[in-house]
């Protein structure tokens, strides 16, 4: 992955090649701030259409857009935890219920603002993240996923009794979710859809911005030997504790941003079949490799989204047929798959270089074990 | 005499890394071949390789005239391979009489090298029932040594044998490998150079994931400088 | 030895959760009726050893491979939906038979293969390609020879000739059995020679993938023993398709009772040849990649469930318990245990409180016959040595010239065996349904991380443990527990079932990380 490198020479040229290291990610953002007005123009809808909200399929793809930056951020925050970190959790569902419900009831029982509700949201994501820690300094690896896959499971079975039907809903989910009027999908469908592609953005930098920092690389350290990062002096348990705490937050303002475009908060999103779409969505895109976080969630949503279609009932079982054969063939993902070959290519290259100029041939260093 | 391995220019790979990076190895029939070298040079995994359990990328290994680079683990030491392990891998769950009779190969194994392994450590005798754990470190070593005694096995890969072992073990276990080696054929690593030399007839010095030098121990055993040089401190 | 005073010191704390438990365990008994506890005690040991049929597996499977398998609850499900289908369809079961024999006869030939394979050296290219061909044809083939194949099956679509409506007629014993069809666009002949063709071309594509790499390697001969196995799986076929009606009519007329232990055989095989083969197919590529094992085995489960739906239909149902653990009539409720089985009481008194024979007695017979059987193989025979052995240490035992992988695919075969076994022993209690793998699956493996994730009397353990809880927690749930500081009886409401075993776990696991019995890696 390039990473931004300032120049200290100049400010200007620090600028320019912040932007230049950028360049396709900058590129994406443009392209999906276009992308309604080029749908709207391929439908022969005016601009206007957009921005006015008028029915169609910019208006329709809108919505399945949001759906993928909720998705994708609900992903990336699974990708911190197990791809960067190699914590194994089962509990990543409970993160996003937990932002979903909590919204849903802050708006519809509480009648609470939007920025207290997002702040409610936050509060609540640091207490589960402090919640699965309880056993993270004593308990490793499989052990860690049982309890976080048990905390879950009893988040999963509690929203759906009856007991708490006036709360949450019980098995039919918390309907009627009424978030404030400037967010209101079907009226403006378009704020919420440039809202949702800004959250996804900045999730994105910031966790980019932290994989790269002295933080994140223990982070990487302690997902490829824990033994060796705590002999290096690094307390291993506060180095997961912030990861559990950014990844529970990110998930819980994903859930409540689900929330409010649904609007209704069904307890599947708090199953365990949740937690296992984020896992294939990161496995579609490439564990550990944060971009690979949103090129599965397009990949996945559309996946879903036409299997649902074509093929109704039977959706499902080709969905997990996919995930088998993704586990089995192609274990790296879209994005993973992808550097390997380039860091191919690149050698190739060299290799190439090196024949004609009768050079020394430097070898790259691998960024993707084999 | 001829030879009953050959290890030829092997190159393994653990991970990315390139560990070995062309070892050659010949042991002769009947023949104790010391394999020297300092620590992570590579003589545990130049076993390991041997043995199927780190398999080559490159490089052939000739076991009893067969090629036998590539083959699963089992089928290689069922051919006649036995292995003591670093650290013993004595298993903790079973007790002494069954880590002994889990090296069986065919049934009656244990029941013909029964004599030969009390002879050889009288010890294990009276420990037979004990479960793996509630041994010494010296017992410990003993028992690895015995299980591999109990299959007929042509030759002996033997790694570390006096490593954390009291003075008085290490002359018992010498004595025994010195009485195995009648029948069998020993591939040993030895970081205690006094040791090795006492039982090897040949050696093999690995550096760096390299054989360096090879020849006969006692032609070493004067040579300071390639002691020094090669092994450290002497 | 001096050691007994060391070992109370190294394991103190796991003695004071055992003093803990036993005092919670006589705390909670004492605030009961005798009657209540008894049967409270009863009903959780039933549900540990349904847990403990799961955990079991998971356990070995666990500890020999370190596969955490999460399709392990489906595998149960599964269980219990081909142990009813044995029950209450045995013209279906029959017809399965039937073609499977025939596929499987083809399948035998396979060491024949390896067999020519040997002496053909195709290039490296065409080696990996033709078998990818072979096997997507051969799957065309086999769908197609399947669906001509004229099977007698439910529609879960149709109330009246839907699994529930059949299960229903059992009990009533009132079960008609659809007409038999029979082959109708194509020949029989022609119907059998593709299934037996397809077996034999699927041998073909699997010798081809495996050999991808390896065919120098392995050193083969001419089998005459898969040959006379294919013939004799050949006759078979053609019997049970010959001698498919009377044959149907001898199990449906059978006695209720041995039908069932037909049901639990027939689960119990069919999980153990499933797991074998998914050991072998989907398990064994990912053996050196470990998190994956995991994601593979939560896909393969959301794959069963989709089966199953599709097959069976997503409404649960019941399955009838057999006539011996049924009765009503006079006589009972029986009030010793030759009266039980002489009146074939669906009850019986014991310590004042009626005990349900099948779910509180039966069950946990067969739990006990299963842990027994078990400790057995592992402390008794050769192949138990290994699996020991290879807990601690698998590529110790694969440099002793023991071919650890087919112990591999050995003990998950047997987990996924149990697992089925269980399902279908549990089916007549809890019902059938396709969530059904799901909750059990997060009891056993609560029981087993309380346990100790490798150890079998911690799977053991674990699982009576959980039970217990379970159960004593929903009891209290119905009578109240009188706490000092509130006026009225505090009732555990059912989402604190689930809770409560959470938290076992949590707290065991921050006492004790590595659970009642297991040990420090």
């Amino acid at each position: 992955m390039q990473s931004a490198i300032p120049n200290l020479e100049n400010r200007q040229n620090r600028v320019l090649d912040l932007l230049k290291a950028n360049s396709g990610l900058i590129a994406v953002f443009l392209i999906l701030l276009a992308f309604p007005f080029i749908v709207a123009l391929l439908n022969g809808q005016s601009f206007s259409a957009v921005l006015n909200n008028e029915t169609g399929n910019a208006k329709f793809l809108q919505g399945l857009m949001i759906e993928v930056f909720i998705l994708g951020v609900y992903a990336i925050s699974y990708d911190l935890i197990l791809g960067v970190t190699g914590l194994l959790s089962f509990g990543q569902a409970m993160f996003f219920a937990v932002g979903a419900y909590v919204t849903g009831i802050a708006f519809k029982k509480l009648g609470l603002g939007i920025w207290a509700t997002i702040g409610l949201v936050v509060v609540a994501g640091v207490i589960q993240a402090l919640l699965f820690a309880v056993v993270l300094p004593r308990v490793k690896g499989i052990t860690f996923a049982l309890v976080t896959l048990g905390f879950a499971s009893v988040f999963f079975i509690v929203v759906k009794t009856n007991e708490l039907k006036d709360y949450t809903g019980a098995d039919v989910g918390l309907q009627g979710v009424i978030a404030p009027a400037f967010l209101d999908t079907n009226k403006e469908r378009f704020v919420l859809y440039i809202i949702s592609l800004c959250f996804a953005l900045v999730v994105y930098l910031v966790y980019r911005r932290f994989v790269d920092s002295p933080t994140g690389r223990v982070c990487i350290a302690i997902r490829d030997n824990e033994d060796r990062a705590l002999m290096l002096g690094y307390n291993t348990f506060t180095f997961k504790l912030v990861v559990l705490i950014i990844a529970s937050i990110t998930a819980a303002l994903a859930g409540g941003l689900h929330a409010i475009h649904q609007p209704i908060v069904s307890p599947n999103i708090a199953s365990l079949a949740f937690t296992v779409a984020a896992l294939l969505i990161i496995l579609i895109g490439g564990i550990g490799t944060l971009t690979g976080a949103y090129v599965g969630a397009i990949v996945f949503r559309l996946l879903q989204f036409y299997l649902d279609k074509w093929f109704g009932e039977g959706a499902n079982f080709l969905l997990g047929l996919v995930y088998v054969l993704l586990v089995l063939f192609i274990p790296y993902g879209i994005v993973g798959t992808w550097r390997v070959h380039s860091f191919r290519v690149k050698q190739g290259r060299q290799y190439l270089a090196r024949l004609l100029s009768g050079g020394a041939y430097q070898p790259v260093d691998a960024e993707v074990e084999e | 005499m001829s030879s009953l391995l050959e290890v030829n220019n092997i190159h393994t790979f653990i991970g990315q890394f390139h560990i070995l990076e062309g070892v050659n190895v010949e042991v002769e029939k009947g023949s104790i071949l010391a394999l020297l070298g300092r620590n992570g040079a590579g003589k545990t995994t130049t076993l390991k390789t041997i043995l199927g359990l780190t398999p080559p990328r490159k490089g052939s290994i000739i076991f009893n005239d067969k090629e036998i680079q590539g083959l699963p683990s089992y089928d290689i030491a069922s051919m006649g391979i036995g292995y003591v392990p670093e650290h013993r891998a004595i298993f903790r769950d079973l007790s002494v009489g069954e880590n002994l009779k889990i090296a069986e190969r065919k049934k009656g194994d244990l029941a013909g090298k029964e004599d030969l392994i009390f002879e050889l450590f009288p010890d294990l005798k009276r420990l037979i029932r004990l479960p793996g754990t509630s041994l010494s470190g010296g017992q410990q070593q003993m028992l690895a040594v015995a299980r591999a005694l109990v299959p007929d096995n042509k030759l002996l890969l033997i790694d570390e044998p006096s490593e954390g072992l009291a003075p008085v073990l290490i002359e018992q276990m010498m004595e025994a490998i010195r009485k195995l080696s009648a029948e069998t054929t020993v591939l040993l690593v030895e970081q205690n150079f006094i040791v090795a030399s006492k039982l090897a007839q040949k050696y093999v010095i690995v550096e760096e994931g390299q054989s360096v030098k090879q020849g006969l121990i006692e032609d070493l055993v004067d040579d300071k400088e390639t002691i020094h040089r090669y092994l450290g401190a002497a | 030895m001096g050691g007994f005073r060391e070992t109370i010191l190294n394991n103190r704390a796991r003695l004071i959760i055992f003093a803990v438990l036993f005092i919670l365990f006589f705390t909670a008994i004492r605030g009961m009726d005798t009657e209540d506890w008894t049967i409270t005690l009863l009903r959780g040991l039933s549900v540990g050893a349904i847990t403990f049929l799961v955990a079991a597996g998971l356990s070995l499977i666990f500890g020999l491979m370190d596969v955490l398998n999460l399709a392990h609850g489906e595998l149960f499900m599964l269980g219990a939906y081909v142990g009813w289908t044995v029950y209450v369809r045995p013209d279906t079961f029959m017809d399965v038979l039937t073609f499977s024999t025939i596929i499987g006869a083809g399948l035998v030939l396979l060491p024949l293969w390896r067999y020519l394979y040997s002496n053909w050296r195709p290039s490296q290219s065409m080696a990996n390609i033709w078998p990818w061909i072979v096997l997507a044809a051969t799957l065309v083939l086999l769908f197609f020879a399947i669906r001509e194949y004229p099977l007698s099956i439910w529609d879960p679509e149709d109330f009246t000739q839907s699994p529930g409506a059949f299960s229903l007629a059992v009990s009533q014993g009132m079960l008609v059995l659809p007409e038999p069809p029979n082959y109708e666009s194509i020949p029989p002949a022609v119907g059998l020679g593709a299934l037996f063709l397809g077996g034999l071309l699927l041998g073909v594509a699997l010798v081809g993938i495996e050999q991808r790499k390896l065919a120098a390697l392995i050193e083969t001969h001419f089998s005459w023993r898969a040959i006379v196995m294919s013939a004799g799986l050949l006759i078979l076929g053609l019997i049970f398709f010959w001698f498919n009606d009377p044959i149907t009519e001898y199990l449906l007329n059978m006695n209720t009772a041995a039908r069932f232990f037909l049901a639990m055989a027939v689960a119990a095989l069919s999980g153990l040849g499933l797991g074998a083969l998914v050991e072998k197919s989907m398990i064994r590529p990912l053996y050196d990649r470990p998190i994956y094992q995991i994601m593979l085995t939560l896909g393969l489960g959301f794959i069963i469930i989709e089966v199953v739906q599709a097959i069976w239909g997503r409404p649960g149902f019941g399955l009838p318990k057999a006539d011996i653990f049924s009765g009503t009539g006079e006589g009972c409720p029986a009030t010793n245990f030759s009266e039980l089985l002489e009146n074939q009481c669906s009850t019986i008194v014991l310590f004042d409180g009626r005990v349900r024979t099948y779910n509180e007695i039966f069950i946990i017979l067969i739990g006990v016959v299963v842990l027994v059987g078990i400790w057995l193989l592992l402390q008794k025979t050769r192949i138990g040595m290994t699996i020991r052995a290879g807990v601690q240490d698998s590529e110790m035992v694969e440099a002793l010239g023991i071919n650890v992988r087919r112990v591999f695919t050995f003990v998950f075969a047997l987990g996924v065996g149990l697992a089925a076994l269980g399902g279908i022993l549990a089916a007549p209690s809890i019902g059938l349904s396709p969530e059904m793998g799901t909750r059990l699956l997060l009891l056993a493996l609560i029981a087993l991380a309380v346990g100790g994730l490798t150890s079998f009397p911690g799977a053991a353990a674990g699982a009576v443990l959980v039970g217990l809880l379970q159960q004593f927690i929903i009891k209290y749930g119905q009578i109240g527990i009188n706490l000092p500081f509130l006026d009225e009886p505090f009732k555990p409401t059912p989402p604190l079932v689930p809770a409560s075993t959470v938290l076992l776990m949590v707290i065991l696991l921050l006492v004790l990380p590595h659970g009642l019995f297991g040990r420090r890696e």
